[in-house]
C-alpha cells in the first residue's frame, strides 16, 4: 500500500474545504461595503471572527482529540489533515476579520499569536514531510535500541582488545569507554554532535600514537582502531538520529504554547471588544 | 540445499535448550528479518544480514547479495562452515558441526550476549535521548504564556472598568487600557482617547447617543419634526454611520449608498418629504432648487425650462454695468467694471457679502443734492431722514448763507438772513423760510420723484448726468403720499436674494479657476428680475456622479449636501450632564 500524506488525506477533501472557505470569505469581504472600512465590528467582520473563533477552539481541541485513542469521531490522520488545512484557512478569515488594521493592542497580539502558531505549524509539516525520509535514510535498517547496543558492544570488545595496549593508548581508549555520552542535554540533542566526544577524540589521536609501536601491539592498536572507527561511525549516525526526532518534537514546543497563549488572548480580544462595545 | 540449523539456548534453570530446524533452500537467508531461514532477533543484527550458500558445502557470506541495504558497512567477508568452524555475527555465535546424513551441512546459533547482558556503562550514558526525556516544559510553558497574557492584557486592564479589586491608579490603568485601543480615534476625539468611559458608558452595551450628544449638543437632526425623524430613524444610532478608531482623519464614509438607500424612493420612507428622488448626481438628480424671498418668508422653485424671476425691488442692469465702453464715474469718466468692482468675497472666500450701497455703489452713485455748493450727501436707506437733511441744509443756507453759495442754490441773488445789516423783518423772515422750503421741496422731488416730474422744476446748477445718477428712482421703487405734514416717500423694500441654494455646500474658492460668467452669465442681463444662477447641467459639464468617469470630477452626495441639518436639533430633550463634560477646564472656567 502506498503512503498517503495527511496532506493528500482522503483525495484532499480539507484541502478543498480550506479552499472553499478561503475563497467565500475572500468574496464576500470584496463583495461588503462596510460603513467606514473593513473590520471586525461590520456585520461582516463579528461574522468571519464568529468562525475564526470556533475554528481556533476546533484547532485547540486537536491535541484532545489526539490523545483520545478510543474516539471514534473520525480518525486521527483525518483529524491532523483538517488541522493542517483549516489552520491555513483561519489565517484568510482572521486576517480579513481585522480588514488589515494592526496596531501594538491587544487585539493584534492575539493575530500575531495566530499567525505565529499557524506559522509553527507549517514548519512542523514541512519538517514531517521532510526529517523521516532523512531518518530512515540514516537508520538504515537499525533502530536507536540497536544502535545503543551495539556501540555497549563494541565497547565490551574495545575493552577487551586494548587492556594490552601501552598506558598512553589506554588511556584514550578508556576515555573514549568511560566518557562518551549520547543525548543527555538540549544543546546536544538538538545540534546532533558532541564535540568534546572522547571518541571522536580518539578516533584523531590514536593513529598518530601508534605510530611508534611494532608487531603484535600494532596489529592489535589497528584491530582497537578499527572499533574505534566503528564506534565513531555508530555515534554519529545516533547523533543524527537524535537529531532528527528533536527536530520532529522541538517545533512543537513553540507551536502547543503560543497556541495555548493564543486562547488567552483570544478569550480577551472578545471580551474586551464587547466590554468597550 | 539442505541445512539443519540447531538453536542453543539456555532455559531458566540454565540447561541447554536445541531447537532443531531443517532449511531447504538455494540460499539460506541469516537476519533480524522475520522471514529468514535462520533469524537471528537481535536489534544488533541487520534485517538481512548474510547469506549461507552451497558450494561444494556451506558457505556463509556477507555484503553480497540480500545486503544491499546493509548498514554494518562490515568488509565483504565469506566463511566456510566446515565442521568446527565458527562466526561471529553480532551477538551471535554460529557452529558448524559433523553434517548428519541427508544434509548438506549443520550448523549450531548460539546468542552469547543478550541484550540485557551488555555492559551497562554506555547504556546509562545514553538513557536520555528524546526531549521530552529531559523533561523540557511545554506545558509549563503554555500556561505561564496563558496566564501572561491574561493578566497583563485582560485582568489588569478589566480592572477598571469591572471594579475588581486590583483598581489602580488612574494612570496606571490608562496605560494598559491603551492595550485594548483598536486604532487611533479622529484628532477631534484625541483629548479622550484615554478615557474610554467618555464615550462606551456602560459595559457591554454598545455606545448611545446620549454619549455623543454630551459634547455634540447642537447637532441637527436630518428631517424636520414634521417628518417625526425619530420614528423615521428608528433604530439607527449615531455609530451606524460614525465609526471611530479607524484612523485620525473621519469617522464615516463618503458613501452615496446611505444617502440613496432612502433617496432613491424618498417618498416611500417618508411620504411627507418634498425633495425628489436622487440616488446619483450624473445619473438621477433633479433640477436645483432656487431660495427666493416670498411675502414674508421663502420659496423654494425648480428650475425647469420657464425662467424664474426674482422680485428685489431693485432697479438694476447687468448689462449696463458690464458695458465693454465702460460706464461714467462722476470723477475718472469711463470707466469699465468687472464682476468683482460690486461683489466681494466674504471672509471664508467660499461665498460672497451681499452687495452694498456704501461700498459698491456709492462712488458712482453719489446722493450729493446740491453739488454746486457742498458735497453733502442724503443719508442712504432713511427716506424721512433724507428729507430732513435737505430741509435743515437749505434752512441753513438761508439763514447763513454767503453770497455766492445763497445764489449758487436758490438761484436768486442774496445772502443768508443772519448775515444781513439790520434785524429781519417779519417780511424778510418768511421770504427765506419761504425760499428754503421750496427750495427743499423741489429737491426731495428731484431724489424721489421721476425725472420726467423733476426735470420741470429742475435745479438750475444740477448737471444732467448727476442728476441722473443721483436720484433714488435711479435704483429705487419710489412710493409717493401726501400727508398732514407734507409728502411723506417710500422706498420699497429691497430683497435682494443673498443665498439661492442654502442646502448646499458651494465653495466658490475652489472654483476660482473658472471665470464667473462661466456659471453666472449676467452680460446681457437687462432686468434685475433676471436670475443668473446656474443649472444642473452646468455643474454637470464638470461633474460626474459617484463612479469615477472620465475627464468628470467624480462627485457623490456629501460634496454638496450635509445629513445634519442645523435647524433641527438632534434629540430636543437631551439634556447633557454636566458633570460628565470631558473638556471639564474650560466647564469650571466657564
Amino acid at each position: 500500500m502506498r503512503h498517503q500524506s495527511i496532506l493528500e488525506y482522503a483525495r484532499f477533501r480539507w484541502f478543498k474545504a480550506a479552499l472553499l472557505l478561503s475563497v467565500l470569505a475572500g468574496g464576500v469581504y470584496l463583495w461588503d461595503e462596510p460603513p467606514l472600512k473593513p473590520y471586525g465590528g461590520t456585520w461582516l467582520g463579528y461574522t468571519l471572527g464568529s468562525i475564526g473563533a470556533l475554528l481556533i477552539l476546533w484547532l485547540l481541541w486537536f491535541g484532545v482529540r489526539k490523545r483520545r485513542y478510543a474516539s471514534r469521531a473520525g480518525t486521527v490522520q483525518g483529524w491532523l489533515s483538517a488541522h493542517v488545512y483549516l489552520g491555513t484557512a483561519l489565517v484568510v478569515v482572521a486576517t480579513l476579520h481585522t480588514g488589515f488594521e494592526l496596531g501594538w493592542n491587544l487585539h493584534t497580539l492575539a493575530y500575531v499569536l495566530m499567525v505565529a502558531t499557524v506559522a509553527s505549524g507549517f514548519y512542523g509539516v514541512y519538517l514531517y514531510a521532510t526529517v523521516p525520509g532523512l531518518m530512515t535514510a540514516n537508520r538504515g535498517d537499525e533502530t536507536l535500541d540497536a544502535m545503543v547496543l551495539k556501540i555497549a558492544d563494541l565497547d565490551r570488545e574495545i575493552r577487551d582488545k586494548a587492556l594490552s595496549l601501552p598506558d598512553q593508548i589506554l588511556r584514550v581508549v578508556n576515555a573514549s569507554l568511560d566518557n562518551t555520552r549520547l543525548g543527555g542535554s538540549v544543546g546536544r540533542i538538538v545540534s546532533g554532535r558532541d564535540p568534546s566526544c572522547p571518541t571522536g577524540a580518539a578516533v584523531r589521536e590514536l593513529p598518530e600514537i601508534g605510530k611508534r609501536l611494532t608487531g603484535e601491539a600494532a596489529k592489535l592498536n589497528h584491530e582497537v582502531y578499527t572499533l574505534l572507527l566503528q564506534k565513531n561511525e555508530l555515534l554519529g549516525r545516533a547523533r543524527r538520529d537524535l537529531r532528527f526526532k528533536a527536530r520532529l518534537d522541538l517545533w512543537l514546543y513553540f507551536h502547543v504554547p503560543l497556541a495555548i497563549a493564543l486562547l488567552a488572548a483570544l478569550s480577551a480580544h472578545v471580551v474586551s471588544v464587547f466590554l468597550y462595545w | 540445499m539442505k541445512l539443519l540449523v540447531i538453536s542453543q539456548s539456555r532455559n531458566r534453570a540454565g540447561r541447554t535448550v536445541q531447537v532443531r530446524k531443517e532449511v531447504t533452500a538455494d540460499w539460506v537467508r541469516v537476519g533480524r528479518n522475520a522471514s529468514s531461514e535462520v533469524l537471528l532477533a537481535d536489534p544488533r543484527i541487520a534485517l538481512n544480514q548474510g547469506l549461507i550458500v552451497d558450494r561444494n558445502g556451506p558457505v556463509y557470506t556477507e555484503g553480497e547479495m540480500g545486503t544491499m541495504t546493509s548498514t554494518t558497512r562490515k568488509a565483504v567477508r565469506s566463511v566456510r562452515l566446515s565442521p568446527g568452524t565458527s562466526v561471529d555475527i553480532g551477538p551471535y555465535k554460529v557452529t558448524a558441526i559433523a553434517t548428519p546424513a541427508g544434509f548438506s551441512g549443520a550448523i549450531t546459533v548460539e546468542l552469547l550476549r543478550p541484550p540485557e547482558n551488555v555492559a551497562p556503562e554506555f547504556l546509562a550514558r545514553a538513557g536520555k535521548l528524546t526531549l521530552a526525556s529531559l523533561r523540557l516544559p511545554k506545558r509549563t510553558t503554555a500556561l505561564a504564556l496563558f496566564a501572561l497574557v491574561a493578566i497583563v492584557f485582560f485582568l489588569l486592564p478589566a480592572g477598571r472598568i469591572l471594579d475588581l479589586p486590583w483598581q489602580q491608579p488612574t494612570s496606571m490603568a490608562m496605560a494598559s487600557d491603551r492595550f485594548w485601543n483598536p486604532g487611533p480615534v479622529i484628532l477631534a476625539h484625541q483629548p479622550v482617547e484615554l478615557k474610554c468611559e467618555a464615550c462606551h458608558q456602560v459595559a457591554f452595551q454598545q455606545v448611545r447617543d446620549g454619549a455623543c450628544l454630551e459634547c455634540h449638543a447642537k447637532i441637527g437632526h436630518h428631517v424636520g419634526e414634521d417628518l417625526k425623524p425619530a420614528a423615521l430613524f428608528a433604530g439607527t444610532r449615531c455609530a451606524e454611520c460614525h465609526r471611530d478608531h479607524k484612523g485620525v482623519k473621519t469617522t464615516h464614509r463618503d458613501d452615496d449608498r446611505f444617502c440613496a438607500d432612502c433617496h432613491r424612493d424618498v417618498r416611500s420612507r417618508a411620504n411627507g418629504a418634498q425633495s425628489q428622488n436622487a440616488s446619483d448626481f450624473a445619473k438621477d438628480h433633479p433640477a436645483f432648487r432656487l431660495t427666493l424671498p416670498a411675502g414674508k418668508g421663502m420659496r423654494r422653485v425648480r428650475q425647469s425650462g420657464v425662467p424664474i424671476e426674482e422680485a428685489s425691488n431693485l432697479v438694476f442692469t447687468h448689462a449696463v454695468h458690464l458695458d465693454p465702453a465702460g460706464v461714467k464715474h462722476p470723477d475718472k469718466g469711463r470707466v469699465k467694471l468687472a464682476c468683482d468692482a460690486c461683489h466681494h468675497p466674504d471672509a471664508s472666500r467660499r461665498g460672497f457679502e451681499p452687495v452694498s450701497m456704501r461700498r459698491d455703489c456709492q462712488a458712482c452713485h453719489r446722493l450729493e443734492f446740491e453739488p454746486a455748493t457742498s458735497s453733502r450727501q442724503v443719508p442712504h436707506g432713511a427716506p424721512a431722514e433724507a428729507v430732513t437733511v435737505v430741509r435743515e441744509f437749505y434752512a441753513n443756507l438761508a439763514l447763513n448763507g454767503t453770497n455766492d453759495s445763497f445764489e449758487k442754490a436758490f438761484g436768486v441773488p442774496g445772502t443768508g438772513l443772519l448775515r444781513r445789516p439790520g434785524p429781519p423783518t417779519d417780511e424778510a423772515r418768511r421770504a427765506a423760510l419761504a425760499l428754503a422750503e421750496g427750495k427743499a421741496d423741489r429737491v426731495a422731488r428731484e431724489l424721489f420723484g421721476s425725472r420726467i416730474a423733476a426735470s420741470g422744476r429742475k435745479s438750475e446748477q444740477v448737471s444732467d448726468e448727476l442728476f441722473e445718477v443721483r436720484v433714488c428712482r435711479t435704483c429705487h421703487e419710489i412710493t409717493q403720499q401726501d400727508g398732514p405734514d407734507g409728502v411723506q416717500w417710500g422706498v420699497a423694500e429691497v430683497r435682494q436674494n443673498h443665498r439661492w441654494m442654502p442646502q448646499a455646500r458651494f465653495d466658490h474658492k475652489s472654483h476660482a479657476q473658472s471665470k464667473c460668467a462661466d456659471c453666472h452669465d449676467v452680460a446681457k442681463s437687462k432686468r434685475s428680475a433676471d436670475v443668473a444662477m446656474p443649472t444642473i447641467e452646468g455643474c454637470r459639464e464638470c461633474h460626474g456622479g459617484s463612479v469615477p468617469a472620465e475627464k468628470k470630477v467624480t462627485s457623490n452626495c456629501l460634496l454638496c449636501h450635509g445629513f445634519h441639518e442645523q435647524k433641527h436639533p438632534w434629540d430636543p430633550q437631551f439634556k447633557p450632564k454636566a458633570a460628565t463634560r470631558v473638556a471639564e477646564g474650560a466647564a469650571v472656567a466657564r
